[in-house]
């Protein structure tokens, strides 16, 4: 954890100094800052189940996940954006909480007992989105890839403890900006995989309570629509169709 | 304007994959984790749909593959016969259920015994006569079976030759009846120490059919200067208490007492030479002397032991001990439960009354440990049962690995 911070510090020092270096060439004039928030959806892949109750008359226990539209996050953050004519490439540092329930099933001869544990996890995520941009003036549609890095964030929850900090996603991202003139709005929609298991195999049982259940392998993929708002640094040209010069 | 976009961006882009670059270290091998193994460490919780049974765990060993075999005594409510049956689970070295087998041998008494590749237990038939049966590990079917001519068996033991000793009730006598066999169950030596009082037929007869208090019978063996041979906590003159026996004759030396039945030693190890760790209970407490010096040919009061109280601990808790052996370092450990649900083992050092560490593993449900044995990783595995939904008695086996005992160094 400490190791994860340090590295954190270092890239975050990195990019302040990158950024002093650019404002001396004049990149300023390429830059847009804002601000941004949305809903996901997390999906859960159960890589490897590990079901804590074992039948001795050969049953086998329910030991799944709820479905990916019934687990709604949400999160929040600050866009930070270079760009050219086509080209965008995005940091959008924030909080990334996911929502999902583990549900499991424990079977006697005459009663069933459904147990649901739900999960909140909330991440300190840094993606980095690389964007190729249509110019529809003020429409300006775009599609990309994106990958990110995310540290989980302390939590009184016992069962947070069975995932690791550290985790890697890929994926695509499209949407569009909105030019209103004084501000652009970004609307935005990603599909992001994990890269990894996220348990932490050591404390797969640390649940918080003996008996309940262990935690399976499990990946964390999600869907996101964000909605984030802009503002350029340098003096807007461009801003509709009809072209208004100062 | 492009190239110097593009050159921005390329200084841009080398940063962030070097930041990248470094993150990666730090994180791969938190991601990694292949050096775990499920094997490593686990809880499992063998549950029967049957309500109606009740599934008290006895003895777990762990085979040369590194699977598990548990034996349990089942107490059926629509049973005519009130003694709990036997049945046998074998696990893979992940805790995964692979075979199960009943068997018509009542109360079977720890512990399994594992001899050249075959799986024995004792038990009892409907008469109390004691019968060791031997079964195939390989799918649980009954093999053999001899009579151990004694009867209401307690406790089994097999000492580092392969001898198996057992503990056992006459009630003609009134006796606590203790016999020592050969690794091929030929009777070796057997003797009778007698209780003195016919009271305590009835509470024997309680403690095999589960309806009754859970006494801490058990053998292990001994050796030092003075003499060499085996400890056996049962009932004699009077009171629950630990003997000690020759090994060849069985005959009393010295012995640990306690007031009555009211009060006893619910653990005992040797350390090194007189030095013991034993545990024990009396008013609703219970108390460890994890260093005690022990004088095998003497008779001795549990109370002039200078102990410290463990008000943690369940009312009259069992305790199992076990000298863990591992490559660097050997420990005492001490497993129990406590009042708040949890399994917890006490790490002492050897040689000393030392306490190094303290483990547990906290539950929903009430757990009552069983047995406790070293798995050939240097690691744990405790049995112990667990009231499934406050309400069903299950077998619980929970698979520690080394490293909480001995830290790996950096």
């Amino acid at each position: 954890m400490r190791n994860t911070k340090t590295t954190l510090i270092i890239l975050l020092g990195l990019m302040l100094s990158y950024s002093i270096s650019a404002q001396n060439s004049g990149f300023l004039n390429q830059l847009r800052i804002g601000f941004g928030g949305g809903v996901n959806s997390a999906q859960i892949v159960d890589l490897e189940p590990y079901n804590i109750y074992e039948d001795l008359s050969g049953d086998t226990y329910l030991n799944t996940y709820s479905d990916i539209f019934q687990n709604i996050g949400n999160q929040y953050f600050v866009q930070i954006e270079w760009f050219n004519d086509y080209l965008i490439v995005a940091l959008k540092p924030g909080t990334y909480t996911y929502r999902f329930s583990k549900l499991n099933e424990l079977v006697f001869s005459n009663e069933t007992v459904e147990q649901e544990t739900p999960y909140l996890l909330r991440y300190f995520t840094v993606p980095l989105e690389v964007r190729y941009r249509f110019d529809l003036q003020r429409f300006r549609p775009y599609a990309g890839a994106s990958i990110a890095y995310s540290n989980l964030l302390g939590s009184l929850d016992a069962s947070n403890q069975t995932f690791i900090s550290s985790r890697f996603t890929a994926g695509a991202v499209a949407g569009t900006y909105i030019d209103l003139r004084y501000v652009i709005l970004d609307l935005n929609v990603g599909y992001h995989m994990g890269l990894h298991n996220i348990t932490n195999k050591a404390d797969r049982f640390e649940t918080g309570g003996g008996e309940t259940f262990a935690q399976d392998d499990i990946m964390l993929n999600d869907i996101q629509i964000n909605l984030s708002v802009l503002f350029s640094l340098s003096k807007q040209k461009h801003y509709s169709n009809v072209e208004c010069f100062y | 304007m492009l190239n110097a976009f593009i050159n921005d961006m390329s200084k841009l882009l080398s940063h962030i994959t070097l930041a990248g670059i470094l993150l990666l270290i730090v994180t791969a091998c938190e991601i990694n984790q292949s050096d775990i193994l499920p094997e490593d460490g686990f809880v499992k919780i063998y549950n029967h749909p049957d309500e109606e049974l009740a599934l008290y765990p006895e003895s777990v060993v762990e085979m040369p593959d590194g699977s598990f075999i548990i034996l349990s005594a089942v107490k059926d409510e629509n049973a005519d016969i009130e003694y709990p049956y036997t049945s046998l689970v074998r696990t893979s070295s992940s805790g995964v259920v692979s075979w199960t087998m009943d068997y018509q041998w009542l109360a079977p008494s720890s512990q399994l015994i594992l001899q050249n590749g075959t799986l024995s237990f004792v038990a009892m038939d409907q008469q109390f006569n004691a019968y060791v049966v031997t079964v195939d590990p390989s799918s649980g079917s009954e093999t053999a079976q001899q009579a151990l001519d004694i009867t209401m068996p307690l406790y089994s033991y097999t000492d580092e030759q392969g001898n198996l000793l057992v503990l056992g009730y006459d009630f003609i006598t009134d006796a606590s009846w203790i016999a020592k066999y050969n690794s091929n169950f030929q009777l070796q030596q057997s003797n009778r120490l007698h209780v003195n009082t016919d009271q305590l037929a009835y509470p024997i007869q309680q403690h095999l059919n589960k309806m009754g208090q859970d006494y801490p019978f058990f053998i292990g063996s001994y050796s030092n200067s003075s003499a060499s041979g085996y400890f056996v906590n049962c009932f004699y003159n009077y009171t629950l208490r630990t003997v000690f026996l020759d090994g060849t004759s069985l005959s009393a030396l010295g012995n640990i007492y306690s007031y009555q039945t009211e009060e006893g030693i619910s653990s005992l190890i040797q350390k090194s030479g007189t030095l013991f760790g034993l545990t024990s209970y009396y008013e609703g407490n219970n108390y460890i002397m994890a260093g005690a010096e022990v004088d095998v040919l003497s008779s001795e009061n549990i109370k002039d032991m200078p102990a410290e109280t463990l008000y943690e601990l369940t009312y009259r808790a069992a305790v199992m001990p076990l000298q863990l052996t591992t490559d660097t370092e050997n420990f005492s450990l001490f497993a129990s439960q406590t009042n708040d649900n949890s399994l917890v083992v006490y790490q002492y050092a050897l040689e000393s009354d030392s306490l190094l560490n303290t483990h547990t593993r906290d539950f929903d449900e009430r757990v009552e440990v069983r047995d406790l044995i070293q798995t050939a990783d240097q690691g744990i595995a405790i049995l112990a049962g667990i009231y499934t939904l406050g309400k069903y008695k299950r077998p619980l086996l929970v698979k520690m690995p080394p490293g909480l005992f001995v830290p790996e160094e950096d």
